[in-house]
């Protein structure tokens, strides 16, 4: 039972950063536009959201630093893919590449330093609650409030004119257009919500799981976070469940090798997550989308209203 | 009053401008990067440019460079040219590493030196290709995602490399430490004049003309760009479009894991932790800068290793990070892509009210 | 464009004098393999780098974040080619790369660290870490409750895996029946990985934690749960206030000095250096107040008779892992095998692949 409910602290910590990520790329995805910058716009989101809190001394000044950070390189990505109309594909790697470069270079003077953070909630009246009271107990609040961004996206996309707007411009941008739906600034919006989602991940790293700046500290997690979308099949609440998943095998891989049981190799657990991604993407391809979600009609594709 | 993306009467840009569109935002933002960090911009890229062709040694270095980034850029290409999006370089270029590395651990002295040579090149381009074979499949048959399968191989690729270089294949007389023997004599690639540039390069150059003509100049071309062009056209003209797919991948993996072998047989000499350096994803810039044009790969590869070494030159000389390499491919790669638009398109700002039905 | 072109070359010239015109003093270049940061492997190298720079005549540069690789080799070669008169490369896989270079420029010195090659020109160097790792293991069994302390360590080498033992042995000293489980990250640096394999060993009843990394997740993950840590190449107490007992640190300056000073008087011996405490290679950081004083002693006289030579760590009786004697009494495992350790003994919970 100890075992458990460590695991699933474990989880529950170590997810939030895939979990705010998959999140924001999600919303941006259901928008139609498709955004592989998550990575480059986390690792920007960290350095800002660290960088900000230690000058300012507030934790609340450094999210918001990281989001302002991370949304200026999703403005450019919006920019060039809905009034340029250019390549989704390739605008997104080359914002990953540009926010892993300027994250290693302007971050060097701040590798190794100490700032702010989030500390646990623990050692309060919390520890005292049955059963969920040591689970509580090693989480903090920016962790715990990333959990409510689920139910909130999910009212909102099931049950507001704007999720409904969104929904629109990612499945048929024609009709939605013909419907009165802006189309562009609804994209705008999404793509923008997707960046501060992942600088947030990103703050989530460097100001509550692993504090301080390092370099290239987000180790592919917004890759993950991309995948995970699809593994969600674009649902908020099969995304939280991807994160955990994700969490858990991360977990586990270490928790065999720590107890000395050795049930699979490690190298072969440390390949599942990704093998597992696989498996699910081509489940939901192939099963179509009738089952499980829906593959928003026109992701990755630019919108424009003479064509 | 909105943004509007209006086409040009007379598209295109003169090559002049278009350079001139692309290089100028690219050396501004670094330059104020360098401001940013208290640097002399004029003189930083002065060390970046001496120290990627400032003497011989130094050029030589960037042609070394340049190879595993030809064969890369030239897979993204292939693919790309039937937008297939090959985000899986990385991993078939290990691949293609551990292909060659096993064949050269453990078969090439059983076999007269003349061909080991060939058979380690049929081996690089085995493993890349079989590691594209699986995303391969699953996209003719089932339309499966590409970018993320492949993508998640990377992963598995490294993982898989590892694990072979700490486990089953680690040099027994290494003393424990990572990484297989090294290789016999025989399974060395030839290098030349003296420096590091290896039989890679030519091999690289090879296949960058094989595939202009092949592309460009023969009925398998022709189907590849009609499929990508356009998929319905294709199936108009009863074109196989499954087995194309797999085909393409297949090259296009052939060719990363050529990259792989060139490292580990040609740089390495064994298998060991510093191949998996992110060519693979350098690839894709290359691809795009060149247009997806074969026989500008091999320039705009030169290009960007020429960044890449000067930049780290900056490290060692003046202790700025050697990051802002790719803060300049980055910026590079985004202003391609606006100019892209730009020579055939212009934004205006129009009223609401200007606008007709 | 002429203007340009003529502007470009005069400023390549005008940068190649430059790096002639210094080069009157005695040149010293050192290669790393991340930033140097301020906590890490290299950071403690750095150190070493800024004792040298303090001597007269003596200039130094360093180039950090030398992937190992295709990389190392060009980087060695460019400072070679720049007139170095010594070049210290921090990392393992610089090996190969190093001697490479060594062999095409016969009048400069080559030092490699954490090796076992040498030449004519090169040499290759190390400090007795599993010395210090001894010290800290015996603070580890004297605080531990649980009888459970975790390693999260990078890669199964034999200079991770040395330590670990040494490690283990200072643990049971103070502890015979305490046991040290072992994680493995595979990377030298990876903050979140290395704080979820903190986790995993929190998970199975360990109270105190180190580790063979390069962040200070560990330490961090042991301040989050309440529990002890002990760092690695530097005081890490800053990371984990309450957590922190001693860490086993570097102090590379001292050897450093040693090596400028011989290659400038024709000294210098290119063989296998491997110092230890008794140099002041390596050692422990001052202990927190949380150490018991009766423990505080009888570590630093432990010190004090591994540093004069009286007690040596890996001698007999030692048996390993699965219980099979490895050295009788009397016996001691001599350098080359140390140098090729890959097995645990017993005591330590996990695996060496």
């Amino acid at each position: 039972m100890d075992d458990l409910i460590f695991i699933v602290a474990i989880t529950l910590k170590s997810s939030p950063a895939v979990l705010l990520a998959s999140l924001g790329e999600l919303i941006s995805e259901r928008g139609g536009i498709l955004n592989l910058g998550v990575e480059g716009m986390m690792l920007v989101g960290a350095l800002a959201g660290f960088v900000t809190a230690r000058q300012s001394a507030s934790l609340a000044l450094g999210l918001c630093g990281a989001m302002a950070a991370a949304g200026l390189l999703a403005l450019l990505h919006a920019f060039l893919c809905v009034h340029l109309r250019a390549d989704q594909v390739i605008s997104g790697l080359a914002v990953t590449i540009l926010g892993t470069g300027l994250s290693s270079f302007l971050g060097r003077p701040f590798i190794g330093q100490t700032g702010l953070h989030f500390s646990s909630i623990g050692g309060t009246w919390i520890d005292g609650l049955p059963l969920i009271g040591p689970l509580l107990a090693q989480q903090n609040l920016f962790g715990l409030l990333c959990l409510a961004a689920v139910p909130a996206l999910m009212y909102l996309l099931g049950r507001t004119w704007l999720g409904l707007y969104i929904r629109a411009a990612g499945q048929d941008p024609a009709a939605a257009d013909a419907a009165g739906v802006p189309v562009a600034a609804i994209r705008y919006g999404c793509t923008l919500f997707g960046g501060c989602m992942a600088g947030l991940a990103g703050a989530y790293l460097s100001l509550a799981y692993t504090p301080g700046w390092k370099e290239g500290m987000t180790g592919g997690q917004g890759w993950i976070a991309i995948a995970m979308v699809i593994f969600a099949t674009w649902h908020p609440l099969r995304a939280l469940l991807g994160a955990l998943l994700f969490g858990l095998l991360n977990a586990l891989q270490f928790y065999f090798q720590a107890t000395g049981i050795e049930l699979i190799p490690a190298y072969i657990l440390h390949m599942l997550p990704y093998l597992l991604t696989v498996g699910v993407l081509v489940l939901v391809t192939v099963l179509e989308k009738p089952v499980l979600g829906s593959v928003p009609g026109a992701l990755g594709k630019p919108f424009s209203r003479e064509e | 009053m909105r943004l509007k993306l209006e086409k040009k009467a007379h598209s295109g840009l003169r090559i002049v401008p278009l350079t001139l569109m692309i290089a100028a935002p690219v050396l501004l933002a670094g330059a104020v990067l360098f401001e940013a960090v208290g640097a002399d911009p004029l003189a930083a890229y002065a060390v970046m440019l001496q120290g990627a062709l400032g003497n011989w040694f130094n050029c030589s270095e960037v042609l070394v460079k340049a190879i595993p980034l030809m064969l890369t850029g030239l897979a993204v290409a292939v693919a790309a040219r039937m937008q297939l999006w090959n985000i899986g370089c990385e991993g078939q270029l290990v691949c293609g590493g551990i292909f060659a590395a096993g064949f050269a651990l453990y078969a090439a002295d059983a076999l007269p030196a003349p061909a080991v040579i060939p058979i380690l090149i049929l081996a690089g381009f085995a493993g890349g290709a079989l590691w594209a074979l699986i995303p391969a499949l699953l996209k003719a048959r089932w339309n499966v995602n590409e970018i993320i399968s492949t993508l998640m191989f990377n992963y598995v690729a490294v993982i898989l490399m590892q694990h072979l270089y700490f486990g089953p294949w680690r040099d027994p007389m290494g003393r424990g430490f990572p990484g297989t023997a090294m290789f016999v004599r025989s399974a060395w690639l030839p290098r030349f004049f003296h420096t590091r540039i290896h039989l890679g390069l030519f091999i690289a150059l090879g296949a960058a003309l094989l595939l202009y003509y092949s592309l460009g100049h023969t009925t398998w071309g022709y189907r590849v760009t009609v499929i990508g062009l356009s998929p319905q056209a294709a199936r108009y003209a009863n074109f196989d479009a499954g087995r194309q797919q797999i085909a393409v991948l297949l090259i296009s993996g052939g060719l990363a894991g050529l990259a792989g072998m060139g490292e580990v047989c040609g740089i390495h000499l064994r298998l060991q932790q510093g191949l998996a350096v992110g060519y693979g994803y350098d690839g894709i810039i290359v691809a795009f800068l060149a247009y997806l044009n074969p026989l500008a790969v091999p320039l705009v590869a030169l290009l960007l290793a020429g960044l890449i070494v000067g930049g780290e030159q900056l490290q060692a000389v003046a202790h700025l990070p050697a990051s802002i390499s790719m803060v300049l491919e980055g910026c590079l790669l985004l202003a391609i892509l606006a100019a892209t638009v730009f020579s055939t398109h212009r934004l205006r700002i129009v009223r609401d009210d200007e606008e007709g039905p | 464009m002429k203007k340009l072109a003529v502007c470009l070359v005069s400023l390549m010239i005008l940068s190649a004098g430059l790096a002639m015109a210094a080069s009157q003093d005695f040149q010293v270049g050192f290669v790393y393999v991340s930033p140097v940061g301020n906590a890490g492997w290299s950071w403690a190298h750095d150190q070493g780098r800024l004792a040298v720079a303090k001597m007269p005549g003596v200039k130094t540069a360093y180039v950090e974040a030398v992937a190992e690789g295709q990389d190392a080799e060009r980087v060695i070669l460019n400072m070679a080619r720049k007139g170095y008169n010594l070049i210290f490369t921090t990392s393992y896989g610089y090996m190969d790369p190093t001697l490479k270079v060594a062999r095409k420029f016969p009048h400069t010195v080559f030092m490699h660290c954490s090796g076992f090659k040498t030449a004519k020109n090169m040499g290759n160097y190390f400090g007795r870490m599993y010395q210090a790792r001894y010290l800290t293991g015996m603070v580890a069994g004297a605080m531990t409750k649980s009888r459970i302390i975790g390693y999260v360590a990078a890669f199964p080498i034999p200079e991770v895996i040395r330590g670990i033992n040494a490690f283990t042995l200072g643990v049971q000293r103070m502890n015979p029946a305490a046991q040290v489980r072992v994680v493995w990250t595979k990377t030298w640096y990876d903050p979140a990985t290395e704080k979820e394999a903190a986790k995993s060993l929190l998970d199975v009843g360990a109270d105190v934690l180190t580790q063979h990394q390069d962040s200070p997740a560990v330490q961090e993950a042991a301040q989050e749960k309440g529990v002890y840590s002990i760092g690695y190449n530097s005081d890490m107490s800053k990371f984990a206030p309450q957590a922190h007992l001693v860490a086993a640190v570097w102090h590379w300056g001292p050897f450093y000095r040693e090596m400028v000073t011989q290659v400038r008087r024709g000294t210098w011996k290119p063989k296998a250096y491997w110092y230890g405490l008794k140099k002041g290679i390596v050692d422990i950081s001052p202990m927190a107040k949380t150490v018991p004083a009766a423990v505080q002693q009888k570590v630093m006289a432990v010190r004090q008779a591994i540093s004069d030579g009286k007690l040596k760590i890996f001698a007999g009786p030692l048996s390993d892992q699965a219980g099979k004697v490895r050295l009788t009494a009397g016996q001691a495992l001599t350098d080359k095998q140390l140098l090729g350790m890959t097995w645990f003994v017993k005591g330590v919970v996990g695996s060496t692949q």
